[in-house]
């Protein structure tokens, strides 16, 4: 895979500049910062109204986390059953151990068919495998149909949210995206009439393009079925029109029963789009005779999940049902939006999936992008406790980098080794305080303040003032005051 | 490249290596599952009366038609609707109960017919599997008098014709009337629509722009709601 042009967003945790650097664009960028606060405002009030009225919102949190880490724990029988009741209802199941062997069978297949074009709805997981450069590169035109995949896959864009991949385009962007690519100069910028080119743009294509590549949002091993929720009805379309179906899910997707469909359901609509329900969710059981396509096949793919259930605090990553209820909550997506993240997964979520999927050998700012407040944890429907897998992987990072040659001058890391060696003795503890008031003493202003300080103590002065040391530490008040008593 | 078959092994090695020490079998793990907190609602709390009146409402809210009607008035109410639609060309599963067929209007019934042949209906009309009022969503299990998928799907026009006895408060009441897993279905919450373009709500993306519920108001029996047993369950 080539490296993508400069200027350009890029949504590849290799190549993805580290968070900081990224976050900087869209902070620069005014609009950007507006288009991304609005669709969150919309989506938080709604979903805030319809958790209330839940009575039963804990319980059901309550049921849905056990019933993902119950799961979880017993991965391979429920993905061997699974792969049994899907294979007797006529799918085919393939594995993939990562992104590569994802991307070949699928080409595989598609070639199998002799595709030249593939409809697509919606999934994540195929940006995650970057599918669509790689299918682009091998001759298979491929056209996204939600709404939102559509305005970024014709404006060469990269999505920046998980449910609302284009929440960062704002109307009179996408009007000018549609005039351009679709030959349309006189469109309005009414989000009906974008709409409507949208769906003139894509009738002939779900009437015409026999084959369809789809992500899942469950697996249920019970009975071999796969459900995908969306609201336009494209994901219907493609599901239904084509001659054949690929289904791509990660290993993680999978719920022991149909009934397990319950849970899930009621909470998913509500915390992705505040919606009691989204209006068309879809489920089917390998093929059915005379009724959508014949050809059914289901790619699962690993690439880095199974190692992520090694240990709990780290499995519970994989409990997630993408429903977006993260980054909507959280105060760092809120000003940065989701490119910054350079992943596919952005937010609170992709802080902590993204580094896993990459083994920890990229993406390693992403566990500090975060203040640690916990609205995350809060508003989670699986009730994973995102802050506890960001401080477990900054340790698990910090126990990396410090070991590195290259670090060994890092500022941040030297700090630490020399207040290792400080902290270490009380006698060097205080001579470091006597000395250090010393010098301090050069940056402390007449009003008590330390308003600028060099080199790296000038990222905390940047934006905050300091106070200057005081004259007398507790310990020398406390003796000086022992001995006037005596 | 590894191959395929060896691919699946090593998955599954590679999950069975990372989970051995909390990993179950046999009846230890149907215990543990039935042992999940289910503690949420089960059970609605509202009169059946109640219960017809929220589906209804929320259907509304979502921009859907609702009339009402007693069983004998149903085909009246079928005729009343399609003549109000203004279009004429139906498109109808084969199953459809033969008394809906009104007369009057060129109906495409669905033996087989092409994609071409659907697409040039003007609307469909269908019955369906249950209502649940909590989210206003009506479960359509493609039975023959629901119809392949794609019939629903097509025409910008859907009359659906639901039962009182078939709406229930919640999802969990869904769950545990059906009596096994359908091999296909779809929930249908409200027309097709999106709010991708700054979260501005707009119906009819690819699905029927138009949904028509017809509620028949036919007696609710406080039907012995039968709990599917695990029993039955366990494939």
């Amino acid at each position: 895979m080539t490296q993508p042009a400069p200027n350009h967003v890029v949504l590849d945790p290799r190549f993805a500049p580290p968070f900081p650097e990224g976050a900087l664009n869209v902070l620069r960028n005014p609009q950007l910062r507006k288009n991304v606060a609005h669709a969150i405002d919309v989506i938080q009030s709604k979903r805030g109204k319809l958790v209330a009225e839940k009575t039963d919102w804990q319980e059901l949190r309550t049921a849905a986390s056990a019933l993902r880490a119950h799961v979880l724990e017993n991965l391979d029988t429920y993905l061997e059953e699974f792969e049994a009741r899907c294979t007797a209802a006529g799918g085919q199941v393939h594995w993939a151990a990562d992104a590569r062997q994802a991307r070949q069978i699928i080409l595989g297949l598609l070639r199998q068919e002799g595709a030249r074009e593939v409809i697509k709805i919606k999934t994540m997981t195929s940006g995650e495998i970057q599918l669509n450069p790689f299918l682009e590169a091998h001759g298979i035109k491929t056209y996204e149909t939600d709404l939102a995949e559509i305005i970024l896959q014709l404006g060469d864009e990269e999505p920046s949210h998980i449910v609302v991949p284009a929440l960062h385009v704002n109307r009179a962007q996408v009007r000018e995206i549609f005039a351009r690519r679709m030959g349309l100069e006189h469109l309005s910028d009414d989000p009906q009439a974008l709409t409507a080119a949208a769906r003139t743009y894509l009738r002939q294509k779900f009437l015409t393009i026999p084959t369809a590549i789809s992500g899942a949002n469950f697996l249920v091993a019970e009975t071999g079925a796969v459900a995908v929720v969306e609201s336009e009805g494209n994901g219907r379309m493609c599901l239904t029109l084509p001659r054949a179906m690929i289904t791509l899910a990660g290993i993680e997707k999978v719920l022991p029963r149909f009934d397990d469909l319950e849970v899930m359901l009621q909470l998913l609509a509500r915390s992705a789009t505040g919606e009691r329900m989204n209006p068309y969710t879809s489920l089917w059981t390998g093929i059915t005779p005379g009724d959508g396509p014949q050809r059914f096949h289901v790619v699962l793919l690993d690439n880095g999940r199974s190692a992520m259930l090694r240990r709990p605090v780290e499995r519970q990553t994989l409990k997630c049902i993408r429903c977006a209820a993260c980054m909507n909550a959280c105060p760092v997506y809120r000003q940065t939006g989701g490119h910054a993240y350079g992943s596919v997964y952005p937010g609170p979520i992709g802080a902590i999936l993204t580094p896993q999927l990459m083994h920890l050998h990229h993406a390693q700012t992403l566990p500090y992008a975060s203040s640690l407040c916990g609205a995350c944890y809060e508003v989670c429907p699986v009730k994973i406790n995102i802050p506890q897998v960001l401080l477990e992987l900054r340790s698990q990072v910090t126990n990396q980098e410090r070991h590195q040659v290259a670090r060994f001058l890092d500022p941040m890391y030297l700090g630490l080794r020399v207040a290792n060696l400080l902290f270490a003795r009380a006698w060097r503890f205080h001579l470091a305080q006597r000395l250090g008031r010393i010098g301090i003493r050069l940056f402390t202003r007449k009003d008590g303040w330390i308003h600028s300080l060099p080199g790296i103590g000038g990222k905390w002065t940047q934006t905050r003032d300091l106070r200057g040391f005081p004259r007398q530490t507790f310990h020398e008040w406390w003796a000086a005051r022992d001995k006037e008593a005596k | 490249m590894i191959s395929p078959a060896e691919s699946r092994q090593q998955i599954l090695d590679s999950i069975r290596s990372a989970t051995e020490s909390v990993a179950l079998s046999g009846t230890k793990l149907a215990d543990a599952y039935a042992a999940l907190p289910r503690a949420y609602n089960h059970r609605g709390k509202l009169s059946s009366e109640a219960v017809l009146a929220l589906m209804t409402e929320r259907l509304r809210e979502y921009g859907a038609e609702v009339v009402e009607c007693k069983p004998e008035e149903l085909t009246a109410t079928i005729a009343a609707q399609l003549a109000a639609s203004g279009k004429h060309i139906f498109a109808a599963p084969h199953g459809l109960p033969a008394a809906w067929f009104i007369p009057g209007f060129d109906w495409r019934v669905d033996y087989n017919l092409t994609i071409q042949e659907i697409e040039a209906t003007e609307g469909v009309v269908t019955a369906s599997s249950a209502g649940i009022a909590d989210s206003g969503t009506i479960a359509l299990h493609h039975s023959q008098a629901e119809g392949r998928r794609i019939l629903s799907l097509l025409p910008d026009w859907h009359l659906c014709i639901l039962y009182a006895s078939q709406v229930v408060e919640s999802l969990p009441e869904y769950f545990s009337r059906v009596p096994q897993p359908p091999r296909l279905a779809t929930w249908i919450s409200g027309p097709s629509a999106t709010a991708d373009i700054e979260m501005t709500r707009i119906k009819g993306v690819h699905g029927p722009r138009f949904l028509h519920v017809i509620l028949v108001r036919d007696e609710r029996k406080p039907e012995a709601v039968t709990e599917r047993s695990s029993q039955a369950n366990n494939l």
